[in-house]
């Protein structure tokens, strides 16, 4: 029988939720994509945290919050533990995204669903991938083997394919089969015949004009505002779409020689950038390509300046401007401050490039007509003075206080246990292995790194969280006294390159700081908040750049890639119903759409077994080539070979006759090139292809559906008795191998 | 059934022939520059590197493209950017017949065409010697393909990929999987992490072969901080006295290991520092933004760091000669490396005579060149300009180049342990003694080790099992020992699949069609004559009705219909197949016959008339025949005919087939001849008796 494959969505299926599904090859259980939204609903996690220490392996597709932001929090608090795989730009871009979550929702909130240790040791666990490198899963899943593809949305973006015993399930939702500036398009199309497609219905009912008129559009409608004196807001992502936007308006402003100053603000819009210089390998080709004849990065910015503090922004020159700032929801961050200030101003411009996420004041505003007035938060963190402080710091005190007595109680246990025999310090041994994660400890070099571990993109694994310092050295005994651990005398490479060469560690120590200072200094601060309502008088303009491939298109590429089985996932219900009609008709006829925690078994009913092609088979079978494939027809008899396999032997005596087979894809178009090559005048008549003059071929049946029925093409020749009538006939019978 | 036998012997031999690998260093065997190995394997062909010699010039540089059909080529992998390796790649692509694709990593094709652009234009060869020029080069580019680390490909069911090879950026062992049959080409690898480079990985997978480079033999490597601070040492030394220090380098690769040795050096020397360092490569600053770009293939060090280090603070460009002001010490780096030509040639004349100044050759000198001349410091070097002069120079070998040495090759290959290992890039001393090496560290273990010398061909065998794997409806019952399996065989690169012809659209791109033929026959005569004549023929003849016109139907053999369509005519349906095909032949033949039948009325003259006719043309076709057998066959008086072979003649009684002879032998012959004849032309006896008895 063939591998069983399972699918239960966790989260986002008809609705657009976040994206979060299970995918149980063989029991082998695949987390694919771990996503949240905006406001951070730990109610919508429920169903992982129903089954995330069963997890064997969490697949990452993009590099946003919809398809990564619970990693963190997963990993934290509901027990998924499995190894994470995504692509580098993934790993680096999805790390930047959550820090600015992060940020900007510790600067307006008591934000404690995680903490920036938390994503550092989320993303510590990321086995990084190039594509189509195959990675072959050992133990459990044994013949499992995974492969990141292009998928064209955002940079890293993937197709994940997901192959046993040559069986493959294919992971592709957001993908975008138009090739970007940035980007190329997706190879989704590349892939036939797959046994499960598991897709999203998201831009089902979507469809979108011609890329050139939408940028121009875009720029004009940039340029009217800002000559009329007015600023433009861009709400965007952290490190995604952005990317695509920004060589936008760089090529833009380049061509009409503008001189309106762009500003990129996120808290980690320089680190974005200097890690996207180092990713074009993973940019479309004409990227690629420019650099090896220029040698000019792209992404070395002429006209966007790059801000990662808002006190910068107010600094900068008075006038017009654009500013692109996360978060594209408008919930929290830069952008949600900036349009507070410039949303009354009926100069300005707010220009949505993407569809907000469901419920979020983005969204809202996009709404038709939009809001005259909308209600928002203003939430501002500030240090706490006079009688505040001395609250706060009595009451650190007390924690401070508490938190010795717990650690000298431990140390007094410790120390009764070890009188004991050595079962007993089992429990000690991983109390001093979670050291790393738990905020109780901290090692003698922990202030040493702190800085490093506070921007760090790459925690080294000797750090530990910057906490109350704490001396839990346990000692271990054994017969022949302390047991001494070699990698103490190791003197480690790190710590010398770090010293001695200033190069390691710290990367962005340059950006930041300002803007974490507040955070995570010690100084004590809190949060103050207060409601406003804002009058909507700017204009808010929607356009689609959010690169995703269209709904006619998605039907194109899904009849295309003609899957066996075809999983609806992450869509509203109406578009996901809408593409099931659709798919239903064209594509298959097993298309699934299941809901939250329903489990759907799209084991391909196929059976299969393996046998061994004998030499002796082999030497007599005369292959007929046709395009990439070789086809023959056999006739064998089933033997054993000496390990027990089953084998194909040569039949003895004549074979048995076979129903003739006709193998060969007929276009009507090429016949009629290949007839009138041939001297034969063709021509079309109403559906059929007229050959001389009395002579017809048509093709009848419907052939689209090739999932369904019998699939055989139908071809019908007419003609009254004459030569041209076997002679188109041979012609007819050349397109083909007959087997 | 001896025509059986015969077949299959040969069949068995050609897959012999078809488990052979074939590997065959075009280049870099038994010797160090212009790398090029050919492989095949199962009719797919694989060239690995196409570099030039750098000791030698023009052709004469090349490797031995001879020796192969380079339209033949499917893939080319280049592994990394050096002249040795990547040097005469627009030659083999612009003016060979090679039409396959070329594979390299991004960094190396970024670099390559500024490399190959500067040894166009500093090779001072004559015009004639030119392998290709700068145009060469830029249609090149477009013709090579990108491949990043780890990424598989496949090209005609060839499947590769490359790892980390650490030698320089961008450089890549190359794995290659035939019908999964594994190569590994590790090109010039290095397994020791320097101060950009990652260290080269070791395969996931063991290969079947491993084509290894072998440049330092047997030598040990110093560790790398020994041979810094000698470096380093040296250097100091030779400017404190008032010295000048060259450090011949090739531009790129090793060079900027060593200016970020030399600026950290620098930067902890302040007094050093008003003492130049210059770097005489327009080159290298070109590379620049590559070596800032491709930073994922360099090590975390390097990736993580805050400013860029390739910007170095103490190392300022030299451009020529020219500007350069010869006063009081200065450290200077020019390429080439192995002094050939060019700048770093330029200085050496100058400083050679001074025993103050040093030369300090940092990397692997190739046999041929003057940097391996000055090794074993002789008394004089012949100048560029034909004069000799003394060498006094201090002359320091300090080796930094990144290729394994002796323990890393040992332990890379005690990891994949391989069964068949082919050294190449190596002097043939060298390579000799790491055999031998080799040899004791696999003794206890049937490993095979070859040194093929340039054009040598290696053979090896592969038993590939083939495994199908059948699928679909054909496979509802896995089948027992003794039944029959019957299907079509798809074959897709190198997996089978058996499946049942329904099957074919599912599972794979390929699809089955069906052709209804329908063909109308002008027939006036009775609907019945037809059925008859029919059921003299065929078994099986169904007479129905149609449902839709109401006219009467034969279902012929169960896949012809005839249908009566009117007064005139009839029409007969069938769909495509040989046996439908021949039924309806001779349905059409026979309804012809009825219509020329029925109405035909004969002269009886005309019908002895034709008989006649008949009868001469037999006689006429009956010489023919003979004399093609025996040659000379002439009518005599008596209407006989008289045969002459080689003087004995025969005499054939036409009529009744009587022969007269004195020869036995050709009686016989002659007899024989004349019954097949016979039976031949004439028509078959049963009505034929009666007539010729008569």
């Amino acid at each position: 029988m063939g591998t069983s494959v399972q699918v239960k969505p966790l989260c986002g299926v008809y609705n657009e939720n976040p994206l979060s599904y299970l995918v149980s090859i063989d029991g082998f259980n695949f987390l694919v994509d771990c996503g949240w939204n905006d406001h951070f609903d730990p109610s919508l996690l429920q169903p992982l945290s129903r089954v995330a220490s069963t997890i064997d392996a969490v697949l990452l597709s993009h590099a946003d919050t919809l398809h990564l932001g619970a990693l963190p929090y997963a990993m934290k608090q509901l027990g998924l533990s499995a190894p994470v795989f995504s692509t580098e730009p993934v790993y680096r871009l999805g790390l930047l995204t959550m820090y600015d979550q992060y940020l900007s929702r510790k600067q307006v909130s008591e934000f404690d669903l995680f903490s920036l240790d938390d994503i550092d040791s989320a993303f510590q666990s990321v086995t990084r991938l190039t594509y189509s490198q195959n990675h072959h899963f050992s133990g459990k899943g044994e013949g499992v083997v995974i492969a990141p593809h292009v998928a064209g949305h955002l940079l890293g973006g993937t197709v994940w394919k997901i192959t046993k015993d040559g069986e493959d399930v294919i992971y592709a939702v957001d993908f975008n089969h138009r090739k970007e500036r940035h980007l190329n398009g997706t190879v989704l199309g590349s892939f036939v015949r797959p046994a499960v497609l598991i897709t999203d219905a998201y831009n089902a009912l979507n469809n979108q004009p011609y890329r050139r008129q939408k940028d121009k559009e875009f720029g004009d409608i940039l340029k009217k505002t800002l000559r009329a004196g007015g600023n433009v807001l861009l709400p965007v992502d952290t490190a995604g779409r952005v990317l695509e936007l920004i060589l936008m308006l760089e090529s833009y402003w380049a061509d009409e020689n503008l001189n309106y100053p762009i500003y990129f603000l996120t808290y980690v819009a320089s680190s974005t950038i200097d890690y996207v210089k180092s990713f074009l390998e993973w940019m479309s080709d004409s990227i690629a390509k420019s650099f090896e004849k220029t040698r000019e990065n792209i992404f070395l910015l002429k006209y966007v300046s790059l801000l990662i503090n808002k006190s910068e922004l107010d600094n900068a020159p008075d006038g017009p401007k654009v500013v692109l700032a996360s978060m594209a929801s408008l919930e929290a961050g830069f952008s949600h401050d900036i349009f507070v200030e410039w949303g009354n101003d009926v100069k300005n411009l707010v220009l949505f490039t993407e569809r907000g996420q469901f419920a979020t004041l983005a969204r809202m505003l996009q709404a038709d007509p939009p809001p005259k007035a909308v209600k928002v938060v203003v939430s501002k963190r500030v240090p706490l003075v006079g009688e505040e402080l001395i609250a706060y710091e009595e009451e650190q005190n007390r924690i401070k206080k508490e938190a010795l007595k717990a650690s000298l109680m431990k140390e007094e246990e410790s120390k009764t246990s070890h009188g004991a025999d050595n079962t007993t310090s089992d429990p000690m041994v991983i109390d001093s292995g979670n050291n790393h994660t738990s905020p109780e400890v901290a090692g003698p070099r922990g202030g040493g790194y702190r800085d490093i571990f506070i921007d760090g993109f790459v925690s080294p694994s000797t750090s530990v969280a910057p906490m109350f310092p704490c001396y839990e050295n346990t000692l271990e005994w054994d017969d022949f006294g302390e047991v001494i651990n070699p990698d103490d005398y190791v003197i480690k490479d790190e710590d010398m390159d770090h010293t001695v060469m200033h190069i390691g560690g710290d990367i962005n120590g340059k950006l930041e700081e300002s803007a974490a200072s507040l955070i995570l200094d010690t100084k004590p601060s809190k949060v103050v908040s207060d409601e406003r309502t804002v009058q909507v008088r700017c204009p808010l303009v929607y356009m689609d750049f959010e690169g995703r491939s269209d709904g006619r298109s998605i039907k194109n590429i899904l009849s295309h890639v003609a899957p066996l089985k075809l999983v609806l996932v992450h869509g509203s219900a109406e578009a996901t119903e809408h593409l099931k009609q659709h798919c239903l008709k064209h594509v298959c006829p097993h298309v699934y759409a299941p809901q939250i925690d329903e489990t759907i078994d799209v084991t391909s009913d196929l059976c299969a077994y393996k046998v061994q092609l004998s030499e002796k088979l082999m030497s007599n079978v005369l292959f007929k080539k046709l395009g990439d494939y070789e086809i023959a027809w056999v006739d064998a008899v089933v033997g054993k070979t000496e390990n027990d396999m089953l084998s194909l032997l040569p039949v003895s005596g004549a074979a048995p006759p076979h129903k003739s087979v006709l193998v060969g894809d007929l276009k009507l178009a090429d016949i009629k090139q290949f007839l009138s090559s041939k001297g034969v005048q063709v021509e079309f008549a109403g559906g059929a292809l007229r050959c001389g003059e009395y002579v017809t071929l048509r093709k009848v049946g419907d052939a689209s559906q090739k999932g369904g029925g019998s699939g055989a093409q139908q071809i019908v020749i007419e003609g009254p008795l004459c030569e041209d009538y076997y002679k188109i006939r041979d012609y007819l019978y050349s397109q083909f191998y007959l087997l | 059934m001896s025509g059986w036998g015969k077949k299959r012997e040969s069949s068995n031999g050609s897959s012999r022939e078809e488990d052979k690998l074939i590997v065959t260093p075009l280049g870099a065997g038994n010797e160090v520059g212009r790398s090029c190995v050919y492989m095949s394997y199962k009719g797919k062909t694989i060239l690995f590197d196409c570099g030039i010699h750098p000791a030698y010039s023009g052709m004469a540089a090349l490797p031995y493209f001879d020796e192969i059909d380079p339209s033949t080529v499917d893939v080319l992998l280049i592994t990394h950017f050096h002249l040795d390796h990547a040097a005469s790649l627009p030659y083999f692509l612009e003016k060979t017949t090679f039409r396959g694709r070329v594979f390299m990593t991004y960094a190396t094709k970024a670099i390559y065409k500024l490399l190959l652009s500067d040894f166009v234009k500093v090779s001072k060869v004559s015009v004639e010697d030119m392998l290709y020029d700068e145009h060469d080069i830029n249609r090149s580019m477009d013709k090579i393909e990108v491949i990043d680390f780890h990424q598989t490909v496949e090209v005609n069911g060839i499947r590769f990929w490359c790892y980390t090879a650490g030698h320089v950026l961008g450089a890549a062992m190359f794995m290659v999987d035939i019908a999964g049959v594994r190569v590994l080409y590790t090109g010039d690898y290095s397994r020791e992490e320097d101060r950009h480079l990652r260290a080269a990985e070791i395969p996931q997978f063991s290969p079947d072969v491993c084509i290894i480079e072998s440049t330092y033999g047997v030598q040990h490597h110093q560790p790398r901080h020994t041979r810094e601070k000698r470096f380093t040492d040296v250097i100091h030394a030779t400017i404190s006295q008032g010295g000048r220090v060259l450090i011949p380098a090739y531009a790129l690769g090793r060079a900027q290991e060593l200016l970020l040795i030399l600026d950290e050096y620098w930067a902890n020397h302040p007094e050093l520092q008003n003492i130049p360092i210059y770097y005489a490569s327009p080159l290298a600053k070109k590379c620049l933004t590559v070596y800032e770009t491709y930073t994922l293939s360099m090590n975390d060090r390097i990736q993580n760091a805050k400013s860029n280090p390739f910007s170095f603070k103490h190392v300022s460009a030299l451009s020529s000669i020219e500007v350069f002001k010869d006063v009081g010490p200065s450290v200077v780096m020019a390429s080439p490396g192995g002094l050939q030509s060019g700048l770093s040639r330029q200085l050496f004349d100058i400083w050679c005579s001074d025993k103050k100044n040093a030369c300090v050759l940092p990397g692997f000198v190739v046999e041929g060149t003057l940097a391996k001349t000055i090794i074993n410091e002789p008394k004089e070097v012949t100048l560029m300009n034909g004069l000799t002069s003394p060498l006094n120079m201090q002359v320091h070998y300090i080796s930094f180049s990144a290729h394994a040495d002796s323990a890393q090759t040992s332990a890379f290959l005690e990891e994949l342990n391989p069964p068949n290992i082919i050294l190449v890039h190596g002097e043939a001393n060298e390579m000799g003694r790491l055999k031998q090496k080799l040899m004791t560290q696999f003794a206890d273990r049937n490993t095979k080790i070859l040194t093929p010398k340039n054009c040598q061909s290696v053979e090896m065998y592969f038993n590939s099992q083939k495994m199908a794997k059948t699928i679909g409806k054909l496979a509802e019952k896995t089948p027992q020992v003794g039944e029959t399996v019957s299907g079509l065989l798809v074959k897709k690169g190198f997996s089978y699949q058996i499946m049942a012809p329904d099957d074919l659209h599912v599972f794979s791109q390929l699809s089955t069609a069906n052709i209804t033929q329908r063909i109308t026959i002008p027939y006036s005569a009775a609907f019945n004559v037809l059925l008859h004549r029919l059921k003299q023929i065929y078994e099986s003849v169904e007479q129905s009705v149609d449902e839709e016109s109401g006219v009467p139907t034969l279902q012929v053999h169960e896949c012809v219909t005839v249908k009566h369509e009117s007064e005139k005519h009839i029409s007969l349906h069938w769909t495509s197949d040989p046996i439908s095909d021949m039924i309806s032949d001779s349905i059409v033949a026979l309804i012809l016959n009825i219509n020329r039948d029925i109405p035909k009325i004969m002269d009886e003259s005309d019908a002895i008339k034709i008989e006649e006719e008949n009868e001469k043309k037999a006689e006429k076709v009956m010489i023919a025949l003979l004399v093609s057998l025996f040659g000379e066959v002439k009518v005599g008086e008596n209407g006989k005919l008289i045969i002459n072979v080689d003087g004995n003649v025969a005499e054939l009684n036409k009529e009744s087939g009587e022969v007269e002879s004195e020869n036995e032998g050709l009686k016989e012959r002659v007899k024989t001849a004349f019954r097949r004849i016979q039976s031949s032309v004439k028509p078959i006896p049963l009505s034929a008796s009666v007539y010729f008895v008569s």
